[in-house]
């Protein structure tokens, strides 16, 4: 220690400056041995995400079929792609319209950003749907995952928010119409209804103002409120006890210490979990695997899967543009975007009932059921028998919305009069 | 604190610490924190609801009454208003469909609507359809310069008409 360390020649500095850039961005080797897989939680910003060992059924296909992972993977597409759409839109009347057609003839991939936007935005809506799905059916959203349900129906609600404020953003006839439409059945709301049809768009009609709330609502505001909310739904499930699952019915036994060196019955906390060597510990069979490599390759199949279907869907269709927009000659049907042509529907049968009353009842009833619904029998499994009724109530009122927007969607046609789309 | 024997003598008969400067200073800074967000809360809604909105004007000049003659029913579209001339009578009822907001055409029977098939007699009254209640009317008068204005943020019973 006497002799200083010579420092090392120019040469050898240069010669090593690439290994030493790489070492100082990733400090630690590609895991090799159980203790550098759980230290990947701990090491990586980005993988710190995740435990260090997740249950096998969190990584059943299909227990999960990774819907919330795709609304996730949709909207970090959405992120990108509207941030790239946003270098060339403009909020304006007269200039968002040909901002479309430029995006479609002189903006370099400007028609693919824009398919891949529509299409993730639609696909968003659905995936949602079918994960709040699965959270119900597997009842995953009993105890302690109730304040994680609510969030999720919140994300739901923003989900379809943002949707709609970015229809209106083309600027052509389907926009106008369809916000027009849809800000009239918010208008059916009793007392506040006009208020918040004016404060949404800004003016008594759909014009600039509505324009640029929309737009400041759809690019700033909602992106903001979602991705806050997601990481909070991400946060509780880790805190939530991870992914549910059925419970361990198997009886405590005996596993074997691997490290021979521990002391028998010596139980070590996380610390030492991952200071020491690694041992498995308890008395139950073990049923979780390391989320290195076992979780981020499941995560980065559904992001590969997701990818490859909206760039699929967009090389296949091109996103819709009609006219621009006429005030004077709404298109016959006026329809609402597909997802509120179910309220649509109902509202053609009676406008307060079937724009907000049942509307308002269904949020809420979803709101509520974790604290309704309090039995904790049949968590983790597909339509358990223990909760066929709620099963089906659930089922039930999913069937009748999905009829609805079908019947909105396909079997109106002008005077909103009963067509066949076959004819 | 309630355990701290500084402050024992504060407690009330219950046993529960009772009213010290400290708590309600306490008690008073929560009011003045939490009243403050509601309030910030409260004055972002006044911010973002318009005072004067940039679109069509709500009130408006649409001409002298003479450019209206008898037997008039006039829809000013981008107005969003039809303007109807009985005699003397004149009376402004409005073109949006108060089924989901498409403007309606005038037709020989009323009005009809093209989005939802809604249709209105020609006082507005709903005649079929899913229209839920009548197109409003709105106020007219007479403008000092002698045209006649329309006030779309006051409506008025149908069947009042402005005489000129």
């Amino acid at each position: 220690m006497s002799q200083a360390v010579k420092p090392p020649s120019l040469w050898t500095n240069m010669r090593e400056l690439p290994a030493n850039v790489w070492h100082s961005l990733f400090r630690n080797p590609l895991p090799s041995d159980d203790l550098q897989r759980s230290s990947t939680s701990f090491t990586n910003f980005f993988l710190h995400i995740h435990p260090v060992k997740v249950n096998k059924n969190t990584l059943r296909p299909i227990y999960t079929m990774g819907l919330g992972l795709m609304s996730f993977f949709l909207f970090l597409i959405l992120v990108v792609t509207g941030v790239l759409l946003m270098f060339y839109y403009v909020p304006s009347t007269t200039q968002a319209y040909d901002r479309m057609l430029d995006l479609r003839g002189t903006v370099a991939f400007g028609i693919f950003l824009r398919n891949m936007h529509r299409w993730s935005a639609h696909g968003m809506v659905g995936v949602v749907v079918l994960h709040m799905c699965r959270v119900f059916f597997t009842g995953s959203y009993k105890k302690p995952r109730e304040f994680n349900w609510v969030i999720g129906v919140i994300l739901f609600l923003l989900t379809l928010f943002s949707s709609f404020t970015g229809y209106l953003l083309p600027w052509d006839q389907l926009a106008f119409w369809a916000i027009t439409v849809g800000t009239s059945i918010a208008a059916y709301a009793p007392v506040v209804g006009k208020d918040i049809q004016f404060l949404m768009l800004g003016d008594a009609t759909v014009g600039q103002e509505a324009l640029l709330r929309f737009y400041v609502l759809h690019v700033a505001v909602l992106p903001v409120i979602v991705t806050l909310l997601v990481a909070i739904h991400f946060w509780r499930i880790r805190k939530d006890g991870g992914l549910s699952r059925p419970e361990e019915t198997a009886t405590p036994v005996a596993v074997s210490v691997k490290a021979v060196e521990l002391k028998k019955n010596k139980t070590y906390g996380l610390q030492g979990f991952v200071r020491g060597p690694f041992t498995k510990i308890g008395n139950t069979p073990d049923n979780s695997v390391f989320a290195w490599p076992n979780l981020l390759i499941a995560e980065l199949f559904v992001f590969i899967l997701t990818l490859a279907a909206i760039l699929t869907l967009s090389m296949m269709f091109n996103a819709p543009l009609e006219e621009p927009v006429n005030v004077m000659h709404p298109p016959n049907p006026a329809k609402a975007p597909w997802y509120f042509l179910g309220l649509q529907e109902m509202v053609s049968y009676s406008a307060f009932w079937g724009g907000v009353g049942i509307p308002t009842i269904f949020v809420l009833l979803l709101l509520a059921t974790p604290y309704l619904d309090r039995r904790t029998a049949g968590v983790g499994k597909w339509f358990a028998r223990e909760r066929l009724l709620a099963n089906t109530i659930f089922m039930t009122f999913l069937i009748v919305n999905v009829v609805f927007v079908i019947i909105g969607t396909f079997f109106r046609g002008p005077n909103w009069e009963f067509v066949s789309p076959w004819k | 604190m309630a355990g701290n024997p500084k402050f024992a003598h504060n407690k009330d008969a219950a046993g529960e610490p009772g009213m010290n400067r400290r708590r309600m200073l306490a008690w008073f800074s929560g009011f003045g924190l939490f009243g403050s967000a509601i309030l910030s809360a409260f004055s972002n809604l006044v911010f973002i609801k318009p005072r004067a909105t940039y679109g069509q004007p709500q009130r408006f000049n649409i001409g002298k009454p003479e450019e209206f003659p008898s037997g008039t029913r006039m829809a000013l579209d981008t107005r969003r208003v039809c303007v109807v001339r009985e005699g003397d009578k004149i009376a402004a009822i409005s073109t949006t469909c108060t089924h989901l907001g498409c403007i309606v055409s005038v037709a020989d029977t009323g009005f009809a609507c093209p989005c939802h098939g809604s249709r209105y007699d020609q006082d507005g009254n709903v005649t079929g359809g899913p229209a839920p209640k009548a197109l409003p009317w709105y106020k007219v008068s007479l403008a000092p310069n002698g045209e006649l204005e329309i006030d779309k943020d006051t409506e008025v019973e149908p069947g009042s008409y402005l005489n000129v």
